[in-house]
């Protein structure tokens, strides 16, 4: 059982981590350029 | 070919091709050239993703000479040390983990220049710390490399590098503590789902599936795509490292990287694509589809020589 416990929690902060670094790239392609298309 | 002559012959790229595309990125800085900067970030890509064939080649050539019995564990006239070749491998491990995060770097400042059209002073002064330091360090994992293939070189005192045995460390931590290999296992199934989910989603979009949705909508969902390739990629080293005996003979494993370096240059020519600037309800080129018909083709082949890792190479 804390086996089970520990992948669980490691699993759920890599990822909580994935999701905030994907959350900051997706808001930094926010402002996108006319021109760029 | 084997993959020791692959390793000599690979072995070059991340220090000379990466050298190169350091150049052009400076020159590309100098003469504040986007063209020479975009040039050079697409270097920076090749070489991350020829980086890893090069690295899991390595272990294989370690094999090789291990099985010729011309390995020793202490000093012995005229033979290599296994320390040296481990040093060299904690230079090469850390070095490869520095040449990733460039590649992954450069790739996103690829995927933003066409949406934004420069590159922000921030991301150049990033890029370019990263790129020597990854430079430096793939220059050191060179020499050591070069100690063992070259004995005239060879110092009389074994070589050591503030790395050490950096690539034994984390391997022999993977393999020896019970949640490392478990954990590693679930965060690379989340990494392939979340790749091969949007992925999927964009080949079928330019297929002609979906023609409402834009493709700039699901453009932007290609950072998660290569979020999820950054962690199958760190997580896949884990494994790599820990038992690479497992996997240094295994031809189910050669056949994934060579889908994996198809399927990652398949990526970067979507990166380049024009069709995502198309609006919606707009038909994709033919090449395009080609090109989406073997992205397809490439993600199911890494699925398919992952899940056959333990079938035709017996590993595990």
């Amino acid at each position: 059982m804390p086996l089970a416990l520990t992948v669980f929690f490691v699993v759920l902060g890599v990822t909580v981590v994935v999701a905030i670094v994907g959350y900051l790239i997706d808001r930094s392609a926010g402002h996108e350029s006319k021109e760029g298309r | 070919m084997d993959p020791t002559h692959l390793h000599l012959l690979l072995n070059h790229v991340p220090t000379v091709g990466f050298g190169i595309g350091v150049a052009m990125f400076v020159l590309g800085l100098a003469g504040r050239s986007n063209d020479l900067k975009q040039a050079s970030l697409v270097i920076f890509v090749g070489v991350a993703l020829i980086t890893i064939p090069t690295y899991v080649t390595g272990n294989a050539a370690q094999v090789h000479l291990q099985d010729r019995g011309e390995v020793s564990d202490g000093k012995t006239e005229g033979m290599v040390t296994l320390s040296l070749i481990e040093t060299h491998e904690g230079a090469a491990f850390l070095a490869l983990g520095f040449m990733e995060v460039t590649g992954a770097l450069a790739w996103l400042t690829l995927w933003r220049f066409r949406r934004t059209l420069n590159v922000s002073p921030g991301m150049n002064g990033v890029l370019l710390v990263l790129s020597l330091a990854t430079l430096g360090l793939m220059a050191q994992a060179a020499n050591v490399g070069g100690m063992i293939n070259h004995p005239e070189i060879r110092g009389t005192e074994d070589m050591t590098t503030f790395a050490g045995h950096l690539g034994r460390i984390a391997g022999d931590y993977v393999r020896d503590t019970p949640w490392t290999w478990i954990a590693a296992e679930t965060v690379h199934f989340v990494g392939l789902s979340m790749l091969v989910g949007v992925i999927l989603l964009i080949d079928l979009r330019v297929l002609g599936f979906m023609k409402q949705v834009s493709f700039a909508a699901l453009d932007r969902l290609l950072p998660w795509a290569m979020l999820g390739f950054a962690m199958n990629t760190f997580t896949g080293m884990l494994f790599f490292a820990a038992a690479y005996g497992q996997y240094v003979n295994n031809p189910a494993f050669f056949w994934k990287l060579i889908f994996v370096l198809l399927a990652g240059a398949n990526t970067l020519y979507f990166t380049f694509d024009r069709t995502w600037a198309l609006e919606p309800g707009r038909d994709a080129p033919m090449l395009s589809k080609a090109a989406a018909v073997g992205a397809m083709f490439f993600w199911v082949g890494v699925m398919y020589w992952g899940s056959m890792l333990p079938f035709i190479g017996n590993a595990f």
